[in-house]
Formats: structure tokens, C-alpha cells, sequence
């Protein structure tokens, strides 16, 4: 064929530079006890991280606490004066309502003991609306 | 026969109460848990030893007295941080006292400026303390009957049983 001078896509003058076919997998990163030492030093440093706040916490439970401990004498008190004088109250209806019934003791004792017994509440809530009651036993609670 | 039970008139039970809510006393809860420390304790004791309280109205007499002074030694003082503080404290369900150190660390200088109260360090509340009265200890606090004597001692040699405890077919 005669030499054309038509322009066609030609090698580079000298031809292509050499082709790597060979594998070529690379050792590279951090070694298997690296990334394990890795692993450990961020557990570890998890767990001083939760042990150091938990003590806080434990500082901060025993704070709010403390503040109960101040104030049960006050609540104490309190307590007390309302249950006797819903027992005053109790006594004076039961005196006006048995009046008329023969041989009935106005606040006997339902004991044979002369010591102080706690009311129950539904003895101290006996002549109160149910709502009351329910209130004083349930109030507190969040679910049902 | 039983008798009756004793309660006290309305009388005896009128005492000035403390019309307050609850966060105003958690909030003030620490110092006044190291100012009233005294007849908060003689209460506890009393309520503890007689277990009657009917018997102890006079000192939560004097619990109620302390606690109104109190309140009104802070009022008269360091009405503003204290409010300010309380109302931080309300402002969540729980009345974490972590979430207003700000306005805790300004109601406590100003009541240490003013009143010389120090806020108890951790711990101190929760101390046992030994109480120092005037009333005597109540003997047989649970009203019991008198014990019944111990039984008498044994007299004589006492032997194992013959042919063992007889207990249906058990021998030994």
C-alpha cells in the first residue's frame, strides 16, 4: 500500500509503555492487633466515661434525696394533724349519728390494746365522698 | 374491757400551717434542713420512740414554728433569688435540682451574704445524729402485757427417745 497522508490514530512514536497484568494486592492499614487494640481502647474509654458519670449521678440521687430527709419532719407533722383530725371529725359524726342506738360507746377502742393503732383509710375516709378515697389510695399513680 | 380511743380536740390541733408548694420546699429544702436541724430532730425522736402521735403534737408544734421563721426570714431577705429559683425549679415535672444550679448558686451567696447561712455539703443531711431532750424515755412504748414466766429447768437426766421418734414407721 502506498504511504497515505491521511491522519489516523497511530501508537505513540517508541509504541506503549509497558502493561502490569501481575496482581497487585497491597498490604496497607492497620493489622488485625491494631484494629482489635483500637476496638479495646474505645470500649475501655466508653466504660470509664459511664463509671465516671454514674458517680455523678450518684452524687446527684443522693442530693435529691437529702432534700426528702430535710423535709420528712415538716410532712411528719402535717400528716399527723390531718388523719387526728379526721378522727375528731369521725368521733363527733358518730356521736351525733348513734345518738339514739342503745348500748353503743361512743369511739370505743376496737382493740384490747391501749396502743396507738394506725387508721385505716377507708376508716378515715368512711364518711367522705368515694372520690376522696380513690384519690388518697391512687392519686399518686402515673399508669393504670 | 376495751376503752375508748383518746383524740385530740380541734384545739390542740390548730397550728399555723405552712401554705407553701411543693417545689418552694425542695428548693429551700437543704438549708432548711441544717437551720431547723433541732426541733426537726426532737420531733423525729419523739415520733419514734413513743410511736404515738398523739404524743408528739407539741413538738410538731414547735417543727411548724421553725419552719414558718424560716420562711419568713427568707422572705424578709432574699425574696427575689429564692423566687427566681423556685420557679426554675417547678418549671419541670421532677424538680431536678441539676437543672437550676445557676439560680441555686445565687440564692445561696445571697443568703450566705445576708443571713450567714451555709449550704450543707453532701452528705451531712443524711447523718445519724444523736438528740439531746428533756423528756424521758418512754418504758413499754407498745403498751404489752406483761411476759409470761420462762419456763421452769428440766429436772432429772434426760435420756434419747426408745426406738426412735415412733413416727409412723421410722425407727430412728
Amino acid at each position: 500500500m502506498a504511504v497515505s497522508k491521511v491522519k489516523q490514530d497511530m501508537p505513540p512514536p517508541g509504541g506503549y509503555g509497558p502493561v502490569d497484568y501481575k496482581r497487585n494486592l497491597p498490604k496497607r492499614g492497620l493489622s488485625g492487633y491494631g484494629m482489635l487494640a483500637i476496638g479495646v481502647g474505645v470500649m475501655c474509654f466508653g466504660y470509664w466515661r459511664l463509671f465516671k458519670w454514674n458517680r455523678e449521678r450518684r452524687r446527684l440521687q443522693i442530693e435529691e434525696l437529702e432534700a426528702r430527709i430535710a423535709l420528712l419532719p415538716l410532712l411528719q407533722a402535717e400528716q399527723d394533724r390531718r388523719q387526728l383530725r379526721m378522727l375528731r371529725e369521725n368521733l363527733e359524726e358518730e356521736a351525733v349519728v348513734m345518738k339514739d342506738v342503745p348500748g353503743w360507746k361512743v369511739g370505743e377502742n376496737v382493740f384490747h390494746t391501749d396502743r396507738w393503732v394506725a387508721p385505716l383509710t377507708e376508716e378515715l375516709f368512711n364518711l367522705r365522698p368515694r372520690e376522696e378515697l380513690l384519690h388518697k389510695r391512687f392519686g399518686f399513680l402515673w399508669y393504670v | 374491757m376495751p376503752g375508748s380511743v383518746e383524740v385530740p380536740t380541734f384545739n390542740d390541733l390548730n397550728v399555723e400551717e405552712i401554705s407553701v408548694s411543693s417545689a418552694v420546699l425542695k428548693g429551700a429544702a437543704h438549708h432548711y434542713g441544717s437551720q431547723c436541724d433541732k426541733a426537726n430532730k426532737e420531733f423525729m425522736l419523739c415520733r419514734w420512740e413513743e410511736k404515738d402521735p398523739r404524743k408528739c403534737l407539741n413538738e410538731g408544734k414547735k417543727v411548724n414554728e421553725c419552719a414558718l421563721n424560716f420562711f419568713r426570714q427568707i422572705k424578709g431577705s432574699c425574696a427575689e433569688s429564692f423566687t427566681e429559683y423556685w420557679t426554675c425549679l417547678d418549671y419541670s415535672n421532677l424538680a431536678e435540682l441539676r437543672q437550676c444550679r445557676q439560680q441555686q448558686q445565687a440564692f445561696d451567696s445571697c443568703v450566705q451574704d445576708k443571713l450567714g447561712w451555709e449550704r450543707p455539703n453532701l452528705g451531712e443531711l443524711s447523718k445519724v445524729t444523736k438528740v439531746d431532750t428533756s423528756r424521758p424515755l418512754p418504758e413499754n412504748a407498745y403498751h404489752s402485757r406483761p411476759r409470761p414466766e420462762p419456763n421452769p429447768v428440766i429436772e432429772g437426766q434426760l435420756q434419747p427417745a426408745k426406738h426412735g421418734s415412733r413416727l409412723f414407721f421410722w425407727s430412728w
